[in-house]
């Protein structure tokens, strides 16, 4: 995590928690786990402060304590990975409404606001705020939690093991991390009714499980890039294959165990919609099988055939063609040419590239160069012991480390992020004056209506903003828009690099 | 094509009349010897051998003569000093890809004057020849006078006087693949399965080749190695896949690639040229960026 993490990271914690968490968290960054006395001294905060700064972030799990070697103290660690996490709410919501409908989107959205809650509080808010539009019981909202809680989209948060310590030690079973809790909807019922009243889950919180999540968005990557160079049955039967992977094969491996292509027919058979690739299933297996990708491969020929998935290998030639593609963006068609036939080669001569590129000699040492200049090639350096007189011969190799380009494109990423962050806070200070205006009418709009003006003293109202003004607002709205899209995006390519580097 | 044969045998005859009389032939000798052969084709044909350096002419007595020269002994003619056979001996060792002044320089020990000298009267006597290499235009590299330079010389069919002409690759290259594209889309609207569409798709370097001619885009005539050059870099530029057959020749495929445009480079930070110098604060800096300015434009 470098410098410009850093900035990123202030900058999330500014615009979500203001000053005094994120001067906490800062510090915690800067200096490791350290514990509160420490903190105090160095931000100088007021204690009262720093205390509750760390509970908000503890609250958020973007702090974790761990007892220190004197148990009566604890040591806080950020943990600054959760809280570029914050960046992909709306992506983790978005995905959770496609798979499982409004309803569970709501469930996540108030658990994510949260930090973490119960189950009972959380099934009463979201009954009440559906009922708002919508006719739905407890229960309806309580099957749609236990769905979530099974397929593992939430998870029991760790809770204290020992009550004696001065320093809580969190801790939880692998059993209990996903046990269907038991909500008593009598009592739902009657908190319903009444003002207040005691649950029998008031302890057991959950929280999201943002590796679930993370999973669903790899498999989407691997599904929507098999789409995209075939067509959308390679697409599916890539889907199926992903599916199947998990009943045998832990989420996270980089090879899946065999997966027999006879269950997928089977499953595809039963798809109606998808005669075309029942009709040439066969073809379909052997045209990813042969393809050059090598990304899924035969295993065995037994009962039809079985086949494994290379996810690592997947992420790697990903992160192989995301970097080729800024190269092309960066430096144009030819570069990309030179990078991509280093890449071929590993190890190439500069004489070699221009002749293999077919790009004029001049052109050709300058596009390499500044390829060197930019980090994306090295240079390798193969010197043969001067002997007496004579010239010194030298080759100069070039070749790709794709981690290193990984990481660097990455670190653009958290630049671009900073930057896109910084220019957006600006733009909105420049037109500080002009916002506040609009939210001070749109105030006095909504207070009039409450009262119940009439028509012609609201359009009095709206009028207070002239034309020019109105355009203005429109366009910095534009320019929000283009902002926050712009950030999603770049969380696009931050997630696909890191799953390269969780892979390697 | 007919008369080469008896062309060949008529000049191996004299050729082998000359080499038996060391002191050389005359015309006279010539025609008794060769009766059987029309007097303009024997003169063609001894005009071929003096221009090929295999006779030499000499007047004696007010009559001429032919005298045969050893074609591997060409060094050894009169005038030849042992500075120039050093040099001679350097240039045939570096066969058609020729040799450059300074390596000769090196390797036979004679200083710059001297050299220049020696490599001049080779020149004039047409031993040797200067050839400009298209690696480094200011390089003359030296070959023997009757040798065909190598292509890592001249560049072959991609260069014109030293200059490679990268528009004429960038067309071909363009053309290439628009070409393995129509064949895709063709294999495409086709019915049949996968399969079959993904089979029909490929195309071999003669194929390209084939259409390439017909476009009439070129105007030097390309060989099937070049098209195989040009198709490699489309292989480079990721539009198009290449396999081996069976037979070790290639089969090349248009392909699309697995990711779309990565959402970095559409902003303008992914591109940016001074990105690495761009800071909070400074000169360069994400408030006051023009091309931050020009992108919230667009």
């Amino acid at each position: 995590m470098s410098s410009q993490v850093r900035k990123v990271l202030s900058l999330i914690l500014l615009e979500r928690f203001g000053m005094v968490v994120e001067k906490v968290a800062t510090h915690l960054f800067q200096y490791g786990s350290s514990p509160l006395l420490h903190i105090r001294k160095y931000t100088e905060l007021p204690l009262s402060k720093v205390k509750e700064s760390l509970a908000i972030l503890i609250k958020y799990n973007l702090v974790s304590f761990k007892p220190n070697r004197n148990e009566n103290i604890a040591n806080y660690t950020f943990k600054p990975e959760n809280v570029l996490l914050m960046l992909r709410y709306p992506k983790y919501m978005n995905l959770i409404k496609k798979k499982f409908g409004d309803e569970c989107e709501m469930i996540i959205e108030e658990i994510l606001q949260r930090g973490y809650w119960t189950a009972s509080e959380v099934i009463l808010k979201v009954q009440e705020r559906i009922s708002k539009s919508n006719n739905i019981s407890l229960v309806q909202v309580r099957d749609q939690f236990v769905s979530l809680v099974n397929s593992k989209y939430l998870v029991r948060l760790p809770f204290s093991q020992s009550e004696d310590k001065p320093v809580p030690e969190l801790g939880i079973d692998g059993k209990e991390l996903h046990s269907v809790p038991t909500i008593d909807m009598a009592a739902l019922k009657r908190a319903k009714s009444a003002e207040h009243s005691e649950f029998a889950d008031k302890n057991i919180y959950w929280t999201v499980n943002f590796n679930r999540f993370h999973q669903d968005m790899r498999d989407k990557i691997i599904v929507t890039a098999f789409t995209k160079k075939f067509d959308d049955n390679v697409g599916e039967l890539v889907n199926f294959l992903l599916n199947q992977m998990y009943i045998r094969t832990e989420p996270w491996a980089d090879v899946s165990n065999p997966i027999p292509i006879l269950e997928i027919k089977e499953l595809a058979k039963k798809q109606k919609n998808l005669s075309q690739l029942n009709a040439f299933f066969d073809q379909y297996v052997t045209l990813i099988e042969e393809d050059h990708s090598n990304l899924i491969r035969k295993s065995g020929e037994a009962s039809g055939g079985s086949f494994q998935i290379f996810l690592r290998q997947a992420f790697t030639q990903f992160a192989w063609e995301l970097v080729e593609q800024c190269v092309f963006e960066k430096f144009d068609t030819k570069a990309a040419r030179i990078f991509r036939l280093v890449k071929l080669k590993e190890y190439i001569e500069p004489d070699h590239i221009q002749q293999q590129a077919m790009i004029p000699a001049k052109e050709a040492k300058r596009l390499t160069y500044q390829l060197l200049e930019e980090n994306y090639l090295e240079i390798q350096e193969l010197r043969k012991a001067a002997t007496g007189g004579g010239p010194t011969k030298s080759f100069m190799l070039f070749h790709i480390k794709l981690d290193q380009v990984v990481r660097m494109t990455l670190e653009l990423c958290y630049k671009t992020l900073f930057n896109t962050m910084t220019r957006r806070n600006h733009e909105k200070d420049i037109n500080k004056r002009i916002i506040d205006k609009k939210q001070r009418v749109d105030t006095i709009a909504m207070g009039m209506r409450v009262q119940g003006a009439s028509e012609e003293q609201l359009s009095d109202i709206e009028d207070m903003i002239t034309p020019p003004e109105r355009e203005i607002l429109e366009k910095i709205e534009k320019t929000m828009k283009k902002f926050n899209a712009a950030e999603l995006e770049i969380d696009d390519t931050i997630f696909l690099l890191q799953m390269y580097l969780n892979y390697h | 094509m007919e008369t080469e044969p008896s062309q060949n045998d008529v000049e191996t005859r004299l050729l082998d009349l000359a080499k038996s009389q060391p002191n050389g032939v005359s015309n006279d000798d010539v025609k008794a010897h060769l009766s059987d052969v029309p007097l303009p084709e024997l003169t063609a044909i001894i005009n071929k051998c003096l221009k090929n350096g295999l006779f030499d002419l000499f007047k004696l007595k007010n009559t001429l003569f032919y005298k045969y020269k050893d074609p591997s002994k060409k060094t050894t003619t009169k005038g030849a000093d042992t500075e120039e056979r050093v040099v001679y001996k350097i240039i045939e060792e570096a066969g058609n890809k020729g040799i450059w002044i300074r390596d000769i320089r090196f390797a036979s020990n004679l200083n710059m004057t001297q050299l220049n000298k020696v490599l001049k009267s080779l020149e004039t006597k047409k031993i040797i020849k200067a050839v400009k290499s298209v690696s480094a235009s200011k390089k003359k590299v030296y070959m023997l006078f009757d040798l065909e330079p190598d292509s890592t010389v001249t560049g072959g069919a991609w260069y014109q006087d030293q200059d490679f002409e990268s528009e004429f690759v960038d067309v071909l290259s363009q053309q290439c693949h628009r070409f393995l594209v129509e064949k895709w889309e063709e294999a495409n609207q086709k019915s049949g399965g996968p399969l079959a569409v993904r089979n029909r798709s490929y195309a071999t370097a003669s194929d390209v080749h084939k259409f390439i001619s017909e476009l009439g885009i070129s105007k030097v005539a390309l060989t099937i190695k070049d098209i195989e050059s040009i198709l490699f870099t489309v292989v480079l530029d990721n539009n198009a896949e290449r396999i081996v057959k069976t037979d070790g020749s290639y089969l090349y495929k248009a392909v699309k690639g697995f990711l779309p445009a990565p959402g970095l480079v559409k902003t303008t930070c992914g591109i940016c040229p001074v990105v690495n110098r761009c800071a909070d604060t400074g000169h360069i800096n994400p408030k006051d960026c023009s091309y931050f300015a020009e992108w919230l434009n667009q």
